[in-house]
């Protein structure tokens, strides 16, 4: 196993610059996680990894060592790609025997035999091995896949959105089943992936990529609570975090707040907490963007002190609890309530936010400035990673 | 009065051409299904279902092999598909690339020969219903998936139909625009109030937009309910393990019973659950059956908790909520929790489940077992 750093890795092709100066350092027996959007640059990154595609400018090492001018086959990775690419004249057993029978990773039967077990019951596919590729489910063949990387003893596991050709029932079971194997893995993995669940689930650390540059890298606490601006803070959260524009104003030592709904002005005091208070003042800022969580408004359907008017946009159920979708200035609010209620679309809903879990943002570069009870998060944050 | 009636509906697929006679079984097996009018009906099952021949059926693309449909009172099973005066609106877009999104929305009134300033005055009106008034001079390729699939169901409701058809309309966009997209359906179709069939796999889809939903695996309809029915109240195994996200845990179990209170045990798990009252006239010492639960009524005991002591074989911490799962015997219980805490593998906590929440299904046939009505 092996600690894997990237070094200002630059590549582009034609006129795209992929890369952009990616710079990481993957602990050894660490899980690390790209995630982005599609045509971050994830998946480039992973073949500068493996020695399929050639950085233009910088350094890949593995252990401190360049291994730039090391061709592919004598880097030492498994790969796990998103179609599987199994050998479809071959049984699941010599699938997985593949490898290890090369002439560059020869192995003895015996011990092939061994380590095939060993994956198959990790893997829990003892049962299929005798089968062809095509007798297989999706969800099984991307077993076989995983199982394939596992009788070895590589570098390092990169793995290319393995999960994302499956059904989402499949995709929820496998991340889990994933999960548990990780502990048992101890080995550096690589995963690339656009669902933020996976990286929040499996990552020890997440590299947030866009554009071919990395955007922000921590653990999945820290990004969730702490995005370093508005994008990474919308792609983290089902559904995504609400983004209120609002003008900053002094009143008698308050900071006060002001939103437009629907045409009027809603003013909204600050809670006092001595850090958002102090880093909103140095930024001298008048306009922000206020994040709050679904989670983080609350709903009436009669006038209640304190609650502001709005009108419902939508209701909708999402499996073990609904959103209800409101109106607010130009833009839509999100808000979790509860299964089966009865909501007539376009009539009134009265909302509070729960300022004091909001996140504040720079409304002109769309920056993170700080966060209600950041202390307690950047505490949370340490205590993970020990852990 | 009725939007749509479908009466014993089957459907076995034809393969008399092939020289290997093979006796196909039924794709659509005695399909009962009534839909009110302005109703909106999800028709939902995994790839393979039937719910897709069912659909092509009501737009008559498929012949039927037994059955009645009725669209309103009128029986259909003998009118032409564009007598049927149905919407339709497919997974792919199937626009005419030479015409631009006005010429699109309004190819079908143009080919009835329709006046222009008729066709102008009601692509106008449903422009902005379908967010599309600035798209109307646009090409289809300058349009993003979400766009063309507005200009789609624009087409198919431009036209007023008695019923809408919908097959996976949102299954060729991304998770974002899927969400936005799904909002709009909603909307749209509570404006215009038109019967609406809709098909789809994913669970969340039809619990979001439908007022009911018809749940069918190998062509048979499991159960056909309101989203809170289906949800809370599941007609088997199969629909409670096909609804919700996570599925429901569903675990073999043998009930005991100790000084006149019934548990669930559960095979190399030290793991027990008082079963509710309600069932102990249809249990006894040594019943086996199944015991479904929904990973939000498992709970984490506080310190003073009577749950039994339970290892955590998987932490999940995914942001809005985190997953716990337990080892019972060969499967992973799942619980979901909001609670901030971080637990890690290994962890021992407390597990509760609440019982009256459990569900019992018979272990051969997968079909629900109440309690008897008193």
């Amino acid at each position: 196993m092996a600690r894997i750093q990237l070094e200002n890795v630059k590549k582009a092709f034609g006129k795209v610059q992929a890369l952009d100066g990616i710079t990481i350092d993957v602990k050894d027996k660490e899980f690390f996680v790209l995630f982005g959007p599609a045509g971050a640059g994830k998946t480039t990154i992973l073949n500068c990894i493996a020695g399929i595609a050639m950085p233009e400018e910088g350094a890949v090492k593995f252990d401190g060592e360049n291994v730039n001018l090391t061709d592919s086959a004598h880097r030492n990775v498994a790969m796990v790609f998103e179609n599987y690419a199994l050998y479809p004249q071959m049984t699941v057993y010599d699938n997985m025997a593949s490898a290890l029978r090369s002439k560059l990773y020869k192995t003895d039967e015996a011990e092939i035999e061994k380590r095939i077990q060993w994956a198959a019951k990790t893997m829990k596919m003892e049962n299929l091995l005798e089968r062809l590729p095509s007798q297989l489910s999706n969800g099984q063949k991307q077993r076989v896949a995983m199982g394939r990387a596992l009788v070895r003893t590589p570098n390092v596991f990169l793995m290319d959105e393995p999960l994302a050709h499956l059904d989402a029932k499949l995709r929820n079971s496998m991340r889990t089943e994933l999960k548990e194997m990780q502990a048992n893995l101890g080995s550096t993995c690589i995963y690339v992936t656009h669902d933020f669940m996976e990286a929040m689930a499996l990552g020890d650390r997440i590299a947030i990529i866009n554009k071919g540059r990395i955007v922000q890298i921590g653990t999945g606490d820290e990004i969730y609570y702490m995005p370093c601006n508005e994008f990474t803070a919308q792609l983290m959260g089902e559904p995504q975090i609400n983004i209120v524009n609002a003008v900053i104003s002094e009143m008698d030592g308050s900071l006060i707040a002001t939103i437009n709904v629907n045409g009027n002005n809603i003013a909204l005091k600050l809670p006092e907490d001595e850090r958002v208070y102090q880093k909103i003042k140095e930024s001298n800022l008048t306009n922000v963007d206020i994040g709050l969580r679904p989670q983080n408004v609350k709903y009436s359907f009669e006038p209640k002190e304190g609650y502001f008017k709005s009108s419902v946009y939508s209701y909708e159920s999402i499996g073990n609890k609904s959103v209800i979708v409101a109106e607010c200035a130009d833009d839509q609010l999100r808000m979790i309530a509860p299964n089966g209620l009865s909501v007539g679309i376009d009539s009134d809903i009265y909302l509070y936010f729960e300022l004091d879990r909001a996140i504040i943002f720079d409304a002109n570069t769309k920056e993170y400035i700080v966060r209600y009870d950041e202390q307690s998060f950047i505490d949370l944050a340490a205590s993970m990673e020990e852990k | 009065m009725a939007g749509l009636t479908l009466n014993h509906l089957f459907k076995r697929y034809d393969n008399s051409g092939k020289k290997k006679k093979i006796k196909n079984d039924f794709a659509v097996k005695d399909l009962n299904l009534v839909c009110e009018q302005g109703e909106f009906v999800a028709l939902l099952g995994p790839s393979g279902c039937g719910k897709t021949t069912t659909l092509r059926m009501i737009a008559g693309l498929e012949e039927i092999t037994d059955g009645e449909i009725y669209i309103g009172d009128r029986l259909v099973n003998k009118v032409h598909p564009k007598d049927r005066n149905i919407g339709l609106a497919f997974e792919d877009y199937a626009m005419y690339p030479p015409l631009n999104v006005y010429g699109n929305v309004a190819f079908n009134m143009r080919a009835k020969g329709i006046d222009k300033e008729e066709i102008d005055r009601k692509v106008r009106e449903i422009a902005p219903l379908m967010q599309i008034d600035d798209l109307l001079d646009k090409m289809p390729v300058k349009l993003s998936g979400g766009q063309k699939q507005r200009v789609n169901i624009a087409r198919a409701i431009i036209r007023e139909p008695e019923l809408l058809l919908m097959d996976e309309p949102l299954s060729h966009l991304d998770g974002k625009a899927r969400q936005a997209m799904r909002t709009e359906i909603k909307r749209l179709i509570n404006k215009i109030k038109c019967t609406t069939v809709y098909v789809t796999h994913d669970q969340l889809e039809a619990m979001s937009l439908a007022d009911k939903i018809a749940i069918i695996n190998f062509g048979v309809l499991q159960q056909f309910g309101t989203p809170t029915e289906v949800y809370d109240d599941p007609a088997n195994e199969f629909v409670a393990s096909f609804i919700g996200e996570p599925p429901m845990n569903i675990l073999e179990t043998k009930i005991v019973d100790v000084d006149g209170t019934f548990f669930f045990t559960f095979k190399d798990s030290n793991l027990r659950i008082a079963v509710p009252k309600r069932y102990y006239s249809v249990v006894h010492d040594g019943f086996c059956c199944k015991m479904g639960v929904r990973p939000m009524d498992v709970l984490v005991g506080g310190e003073d908790s009577k749950g039994t002591s339970e290892e955590i074989a998987t932490f999940e911490n995914l942001g809005d909520e985190r997953r716990i799962g337990i080892r019972v015997g060969d499967v992973l219980m799942m619980l979901i929790t909001e609670d901030e805490k971080r637990y890690k593998r290994g962890d021992v906590i407390k597990l509760e489940v609440r019982e009256e929440k459990t569900h019992l299904f018979d272990i051969e046939t997968g079909d629900r077992i109440r309690e008897k009505e008193i």
